[in-house]
C-alpha cells in the first residue's frame, strides 16, 4: 500500500502474526483510514500517525483475531470433549480387562506419548496469544487426536473377544470425535 | 463508550451496522460512530477479528470484491444474522425496561 513507512511498519507488525488475507484486509481500512484523515487537512506523516493510533496497537489485533480464529474454538471444543471420551474408553479398558490384550508394550508407551503430545498441543492452540501457532497447534492437534482415535477404535475390535455395550459408545464418540477433528483440521490450519 | 463496555453488545451493534445492506469493515465503523454520534470508542483494528466471527458463526456473510484495483472484503447480514439481531434488540428492551425500572425514575445524568 503506497503511504507513509509508519503504515508500511504497521502492516509488516502484522503481517509477522497473521495471514495475507487478514492482512489484506487490514491494510485496505488502514488506508481508508488514512486518506480520511488526509482529507481533514493532515500532512502525510500526521494522517499516518493518526490512523495507526485509530486502528490500534498490532498486539490488540492480533490477540483479537487469534481468539476468534478456528483453530482456537476447535481447540477448545476438542478440550472439552476430551474427559468424556477419555471416561468412556476407560471403562471400555477396565471393563475388557485390556492389560491381558496382545498389545506390544511399545505400542502402549507410544500411544500414551502420542496423546500427551496431543493434549499439550491443544493447550497450546487454546490458550497461546500467536494466531499462526494457534492455527498449526490446533490443525496438528486434529490430526493426531483422528490418529489416536482410530488406533483406540482399531485396537478394540481387534483385541477385544466381544464388542460389549460401553466398546461400542466408544467407538461411535471416537469415531464422531475424528469426524469433527477432521473436519476441522483444514478449516484452522486456514484460519 | 470504551471497548470493555462493550462487552456483549458488540456483535448487536455490528449486525445492525449491517442492517441497511452489505458493508466493508472501514464502512462498518463509520457507520458505528455516526449511529453512536462519535461516543464509540473502539480501536478500527478490532472491529475486523469481530466480523470475521460472526461470519464463523453464520451471522454475516464475507465476500471478495475489487474497489479501485484493490481486494476488499465485504460483510453482508445472512437470514440467521437478521434472526439474531431481531432478538438481540428484544433483550435489550427487556434488559433495558427493566434497569430503568429498577434504578426509578431519577433524571438522567447530562452525557455532556
Amino acid at each position: 500500500m503506497p503511504g507513509p513507512s509508519l503504515i508500511s511498519d504497521y502492516l509488516a507488525d502484522l503481517s509477522a502474526d497473521l495471514p495475507g488475507r487478514i492482512v489484506e484486509e487490514l491494510a485496505d481500512g488502514l488506508d481508508e483510514t488514512f486518506h480520511r484523515c488526509l482529507g481533514q487537512g493532515l500532512n502525510p506523516e500526521a494522517a499516518a500517525r493518526a490512523a495507526v493510533a485509530e486502528f490500534g496497537e498490532p498486539r490488540v489485533i492480533v490477540a483479537a483475531f487469534t481468539d476468534a480464529s478456528r483453530g482456537r474454538r476447535t481447540a477448545r471444543r476438542l478440550l472439552s470433549a476430551g474427559p468424556a471420551v477419555g471416561l468412556c474408553w476407560g471403562v471400555v479398558l477396565i471393563t475388557a480387562r485390556a492389560w491381558q490384550w496382545p498389545v506390544p508394550i511399545i505400542a502402549r508407551v507410544l500411544f500414551g506419548v502420542a496423546l500427551i503430545t496431543v493434549i499439550g498441543l491443544l493447550a497450546a492452540a487454546a490458550v497461546s496469544r500467536r494466531y499462526r501457532l494457534v492455527s498449526r497447534a490446533a490443525a496438528a492437534a486434529c490430526l493426531g487426536t483422528t490418529l489416536l482415535d482410530a488406533a483406540m477404535i482399531g485396537t478394540v475390535l481387534v483385541s477385544a473377544p466381544v464388542l460389549t455395550w460401553p466398546a461400542a459408545v466408544a467407538v461411535v464418540v471416537s469415531a464422531g470425535r475424528s469426524g469433527f477433528a477432521l473436519r476441522n483440521a483444514r478449516h484452522a490450519l486456514a484460519g | 463508550m470504551r471497548a470493555e463496555e462493550l462487552k456483549g453488545h458488540l456483535d448487536a451493534l455490528l449486525l445492525a451496522a449491517l442492517e441497511d445492506g452489505p458493508q466493508h469493515g472501514y464502512a462498518v465503523m463509520e457507520a458505528l460512530r455516526q449511529s453512536t454520534a462519535g461516543r464509540l470508542d473502539l480501536p478500527t483494528g478490532t472491529i475486523y477479528p469481530a466480523l470475521h466471527r460472526l461470519e464463523a458463526a453464520g451471522l454475516i456473510a464475507g465476500s471478495w470484491s475489487v474497489v479501485a484495483g484493490r481486494r476488499r472484503r465485504v460483510y453482508q447480514l445472512t437470514a440467521a444474522g437478521a434472526g439474531a439481531l431481531s432478538g438481540k434488540r428484544a433483550d435489550w428492551r427487556d434488559f433495558a425496561t427493566m434497569m430503568s425500572a429498577a434504578l426509578g425514575g431519577g433524571p438522567c445524568p447530562d452525557p455532556a
